[in-house]
């Protein structure tokens, strides 16, 4: 039985996002390629383990230094302007009800984990989202503004100076800017996993908007790679 | 029976011809996309630096000035140097005759400043950052005299908009829009860290600002130029942003 699952604005929103993202994390990787260090110079920093090597070609985008810049700062206006128009949407519309973690969500997260390690027979009763896609989802515009917030101070060093500093001077911002990208990152791998190891059903939701909820992950009880068909169990025996 | 054979070998045409499209879209794309993107694209880039300009301009403000954090160490011998002529540009007495900076252009009177004119003037000095494009920083003590002062001297006209700043090293040059050159702590710096300019930083004198990227900061300084127009630069005519603002 099929219903409808993402309104046209959610699913229009995610795909422009998938190409604004895509496009910011590569030409952003070619822009710090250009210096793959977060020390000011004649000084050392703390907190990154993998100075001066730069991150392989392949996943940066922008040919050199000048084009990767002049991508990263069109499309910042596409990303946020995408996420403000999403953001508006599910406030006004209610979707939001769907992402906010509720009361317990800790504990049901855990019996989620639970679940996926084999550890619990039966799926986590569930409405549109499970605990952990609702940490996920909720998780990823609150990272997606610090993402904004500190490319901004990064931009604008002495115009937001205010801002820069209160993220502790450029060479911290700039490294927050790039924690950020990486949480965005590690968030859109595991998304990507799960739709494809758990609910690839899914997919045609979000392009088309319609979900059949008789293939629903707690209908089939399935975790990554397991029950990816329609469960016999669910069908009634003689 | 006939039309079932018939939906089945169509149902594996338009996979098939589905495929081929997928391909043949993804190879299209491949091409057209060499590693900087669609050519296509560049356009729309070039008006969204376009638009990016006017934000930034619009940002801009006299009173924002440039603080390094209290613990940033001066980067001192590991300042980066960098330049393009084939070998460390000097300015060659014998050929040129002693070095003097000239403002120029829009200007009711024009200045010609040995050296030791630029010291006599009031001097200012600021411990400052420099932002590389790169994405580096780098903490020093720039010392000269602020330009608004020079462009004072100078007698400015009022309709000057841009301000060109060139130098003998290979006809490097960068010019800006006038807001940022009358920035407080744009200086023409003749002094680092105490100590007069060495050659890979730049001397006799060079533009500084934190209001700009280091690219947009012309070192062997020669010529300081108002313009009522733009004259591009040596990195904003290869594609980087010529505003450069930060």
């Amino acid at each position: 039985m099929t219903t409808k699952r993402h309104h046209i604005v959610v699913r229009v929103t995610h795909w422009v996002n998938v190409l604004a993202l895509t496009i910011m994390v590569g030409s952003g990787l070619r822009i710090f390629n250009a210096y793959p260090a977060f020390a000011r110079k004649g000084e050392t920093f703390c907190c990154y383990p993998f100075e001066h090597h730069p991150i392989p070609a392949v996943f940066t985008f922008g040919g050199w230094l000048a084009g990767a810049r002049n991508w990263h700062f069109a499309m910042m206006w596409v990303l946020a302007a995408n996420g403000l128009v999403y953001l508006a949407f599910i406030y006004l519309h209610g979707e939001w009800r769907d992402l906010v973690p509720r009361r317990g969500v800790v504990r049901d997260s855990w019996q989620m984990v639970r679940f996926y390690l084999g550890r619990r027979k039966d799926h986590p009763r569930q409405g549109k989202n499970n605990a952990l896609q609702r940490m996920a989802y909720f998780a990823m515009p609150l990272v997606g503004a610090m993402a904004v917030i500190t490319g901004l101070a990064i931009w604008k060093p002495v115009q937001l100076g205010r801002l820069t500093d209160a993220l502790g001077g450029y060479v911290w911002a700039r490294y927050w800017h790039f924690m950020a990208m990486t949480v965005l990152v590690v968030l859109a791998i595991g998304h990507v996993f799960m739709v494809l190891s758990v609910d690839p059903y899914s997919i045609r939701s979000m392009i088309t908007g319609g979900y059949d909820d008789t293939l629903s992950p707690e209908a089939r009880n399935a975790r990554p790679f397991v029950h990816l068909r329609k469960s016999r169990a669910e069908e009634p025996s003689t | 029976m006939r039309r079932g054979h018939r939906a089945e070998q169509l149902g594996l045409d338009r996979r098939r011809f589905l495929a081929a499209t997928a391909g043949a879209a993804g190879a299209a794309l491949l091409a057209a996309c060499d590693s900087q993107g669609p050519a296509s694209a560049k356009k729309l880039l070039n008006y969204a630096m376009a638009r990016n300009e006017s934000v930034e301009r619009r940002l801009f403000q006299h009173t924002s000035i440039d603080a390094p954090p209290d613990g940033a160490i001066a980067a001192g011998q590991h300042f980066p140097s960098y330049f393009v002529s084939p070998d460390v540009p000097v300015w060659d007495e014998s050929l040129n005759g002693v070095w003097r900076l000239e403002v120029a252009g829009m200007v009711d009177r024009p200045l010609r400043l040995s050296l030791e004119d630029l010291a006599s003037l009031p001097r200012t000095g600021y411990k400052l950052d420099h932002y590389c494009v790169e994405g580096w920083t780098a903490v020093a003590t720039r010392t000269g005299v602020r330009l608004a002062d020079l462009a004072a001297a100078a007698k400015v006209q009022r309709d000057a908009r841009y301000v060109d700043f060139q130098s003998f090293d290979d006809g490097y040059h960068e010019s800006w829009d006038i807001e940022s050159a009358m920035h407080p702590q744009t200086l023409v710096v003749y002094a680092q860290d105490g100590h007069y300019l060495n050659a890979a930083w730049g001397a006799p004198a060079r533009i500084y600002t934190p209001v700009k990227l280091g690219y947009k900061n012309t070192k062997y300084l020669t010529k300081i130029v108002f313009l009522p127009e733009r004259n591009g630069g040596y990195w904003s005519d290869q594609g980087y942003e010529w505003y450069g603002g930060l």
